[in-house]
């Protein structure tokens, strides 16, 4: 399929790049496994400014990745950079890097403030009160620094740690889950945070189950399937690039019928089902028929009241992607 | 006869934490989502709707029992499947769930056949006489669900269904939500932080905020239409939008769609005409809706206070 295409670094797929410095994340032909049991087989990619969704079914091999990104894991094969230099034995490079585990990584016994000032001395920062007080600020914490974090709710702890991991402003930030165990309205707040930190020029990579969440947050997403990177790139490029895979479209107007009928003589139109809710249409040609639609309501004099395309979201790519 | 009925249901913990404030509540059969905030007293309410706590103040009623002085006929009528990993890892699925069937009082022969049938129902088939322990996480979910099927409720409560799951094991557990609910003509009460998922397995909603009831009501008067017209063309937003503005439609750019107001039915074959004239890919035009997100928006500036509901009074 088209896809595998872009299986190899895939430059097209990632946001661009200044000449002079490299992709602030890299893996180039990267395999890790177990014993024999093979976690990742031979991912490709680079990663640039923004937010960028890992995805991927449960064993897939996404945690490995990240850790292997975070220097917790040395690759088996290939090469995994983080500003041009390797992840592994580089503790330099946590300079430039900061990671959200998944796990709980928080002292309950300290408050917010000294979470991050705790990290702020660890990196070695010359004014590390400054530092953490700076990162409670961006976390939006001012209000309860100076409480325990055993008594923060689930989404001031997660911005605890979020906090501990910015506190030395890195350029690179990794989540792995960060929405686990928060409410609608902690996860608004912190999908506000992430687009703040991304467009002030941070690579950031977020680890999800919650397609629907990652639909709103990140375009570009890397999909892991059986440890291999199954696809990268914006998901609606993905999808059109799925060319065996048929478009489909529901359509509702003042006259389905006659509609059905006029949009039967496209020819990129492989069938059109008439339906009590109104039209549903599968088409090769995406772009094509969209463009024939309304020409050819207008020509038939029919209003045309809803066009939805139905296989679109992040979820349908990706269910794609996993079942292929 | 009403499924839930709480009248100014009232909990202060000892130390003086106010987790429900006057609650009242009239549900009747059906999938019902439930929803709120961390700390809004969700699970305060389902501790004592299974009669596991007794309320400081106020009256919970399952099907005409009392969940205080009748408990345990309560406990007959209800199933429960907790959040958190609560199944004994050294236990094949087979082993738990019938246990459970008996200690709910079924005689063992029954166990044993309702366990064989709700195993199957959640599907479980040559696992189920493996221990539990080697489990993925989905299995477990399942077994969790099966367990709270055992002893035939006719009130299902699950707390954060999906935890864990990975998408198709979202999908599976949400479809079989729904099974459940339509095929067994059982009530189900989902708690979830997904708003996308209560949107898509209930039709009646509840939100409660701050240990009180925020709203109660069909699923879809939260998702109502709003007079908005949401469109997305390939490429051309800009000339779409002049366009239309040159038409009088006050069109404005948002992300990658073009929203327009709908006052009457006009726009409809504008935004049909400009796409056609332009030669443009017409790919979505839809009715903008309201979602359920739009509950859980603060007002500005109102989250740094947020998680400081230990001190609500």
């Amino acid at each position: 399929m088209s896809v595998e295409t872009l299986n190899p670094p895939a430059p097209a797929a990632t946001p661009a790049q200044g000449p002079a410095r490299g992709a602030a994340v890299e893996l180039r032909n990267v395999s890790h496994w177990y014993g024999n049991v093979v976690a990742v087989n031979d991912v490709s990619f680079s990663l640039g400014p923004g937010i960028t969704g890992l995805l991927g079914p449960n064993g897939a091999g996404k945690s490995t990745l990240l850790h292997m990104l975070a220097g917790f894991l040395a690759p088996s094969a290939g090469e995994v950079l983080v500003d041009g230099r390797p992840a592994w034995k580089n503790p330099q490079m946590y300079r430039s890097l900061g990671l959200v585990p998944e796990r709980e990584a928080v002292y309950p016994y300290l408050t917010g403030y000294e979470f991050a000032l705790m990290n702020a001395r660890l990196h070695g920062l010359p004014d590390p009160e400054g530092a953490a007080e700076r990162a409670i600020d961006v976390v939006d914490l001012r209000a309860a620094m100076h409480r325990r974090i055993g008594g923060y709710s689930k989404g001031m702890r997660q911005r605890a740690k979020i906090a501990g991991a910015l506190v030395h402003e890195p350029r690179i930030l990794l989540l792995d889950e960060p929405f686990n165990g928060m409410d609608p309205g902690q996860r608004m707040h912190m999908m506000e945070l992430l687009r703040g930190l991304a467009e002030q020029g941070k690579t950031i990579l977020i680890s999800s189950h919650i397609l629907e969440e990652l639909h709103h947050l990140a375009n570009n997403v890397l999909v892991v399937v059986a440890g291999r990177l199954a696809a990268s790139g914006h998901f609606r490029e993905i999808r059109r690039l799925m060319t065996d895979r048929p478009h489909t479209f529901t359509l509702r107007s003042s006259d389905d019928r006659r509609l059905a009928a006029a949009l039967m003589a496209h020819g990129s139109v492989q069938g059109v089902e008439l339906g009590a809710a109104g039209i549903t249409v599968r088409t090769a040609e995406r772009g094509g028929f969209a463009a024939y639609l309304p020409r050819a309501a207008r020509e038939a004099g029919i209003t045309l009241l809803e066009v939805r395309p139905t296989d679109e979201s992040l979820e349908s790519v990706f269910s794609y992607l996993v079942k292929r | 006869m009403p499924l839930i009925s709480v009248q100014d249901l009232t909990h202060r913990y000892p130390g003086g934490v106010t987790a429900l404030d006057g609650l009242s509540l009239e549900l009747e059969p059906g999938i019902i989502g439930f929803v709120g905030a961390n700390g809004a007293g969700k699970s305060t309410f389902i501790k004592i709707l299974l009669g596991l706590l007794t309320p400081t103040r106020g009256t919970v009623r399952v099907l005409e029992r009392d969940a205080i002085a009748e408990s345990l006929a309560v406990r007959q009528l209800v199933g429960s499947m907790p959040e958190h990993d609560c199944l004994p890892p050294q236990l094949t699925a087979t082993d738990l769930v019938s246990h459970m069937g008996r200690l709910a009082g079924l005689p063992r022969a029954a166990a044993r056949e309702r366990t064989a049938e709700m195993l199957r129902h959640v599907g479980l088939y040559e696992e189920r006489y493996r221990a539990i322990g080697g489990y993925s996480t989905g299995m477990k979910q399942r077994v969790k669900l099966a367990q709270s099927l055992v002893h035939d409720p006719r009130l299902l409560l699950l707390d954060e269904p999906t935890n864990g799951l990975d998408p198709a094991g979202r999908e599976e557990m949400l479809e079989l939500v729904r099974r459940t609910g339509q095929e067994f003509g059982i009530a189900v009460m989902v708690c979830s932080h997904l708003l996308g998922e209560i949107e898509r397995v209930s039709d009646f909603l509840v939100a409660i905020d701050g240990g009180r009831l925020k709203s109660a009501a069909p699923l879809g008067s939260f998702t109502g239409e709003q007079a908005l017209l949401a469109v997305e063309v390939d490429e051309g937003s800009g000339a779409l939008v002049a366009r239309l503005a040159a038409a009088g439609l006050d069109a404005v750019e948002d992300g990658d769609l073009v929203v327009v107001p709908l006052l009457d039915e006009r726009p409809y074959d504008l935004v049909r005409d400009a796409a056609a004239d332009l030669g443009l890919a017409l790919v979505r035009m839809e009715r903008r809706r309201h979602t359920l997100q739009e509950l859980f928006r603060a007002p500005a500036g109102a989250h740094t206070t947020e998680g400081a509901h230990g001190t609500r009074a």
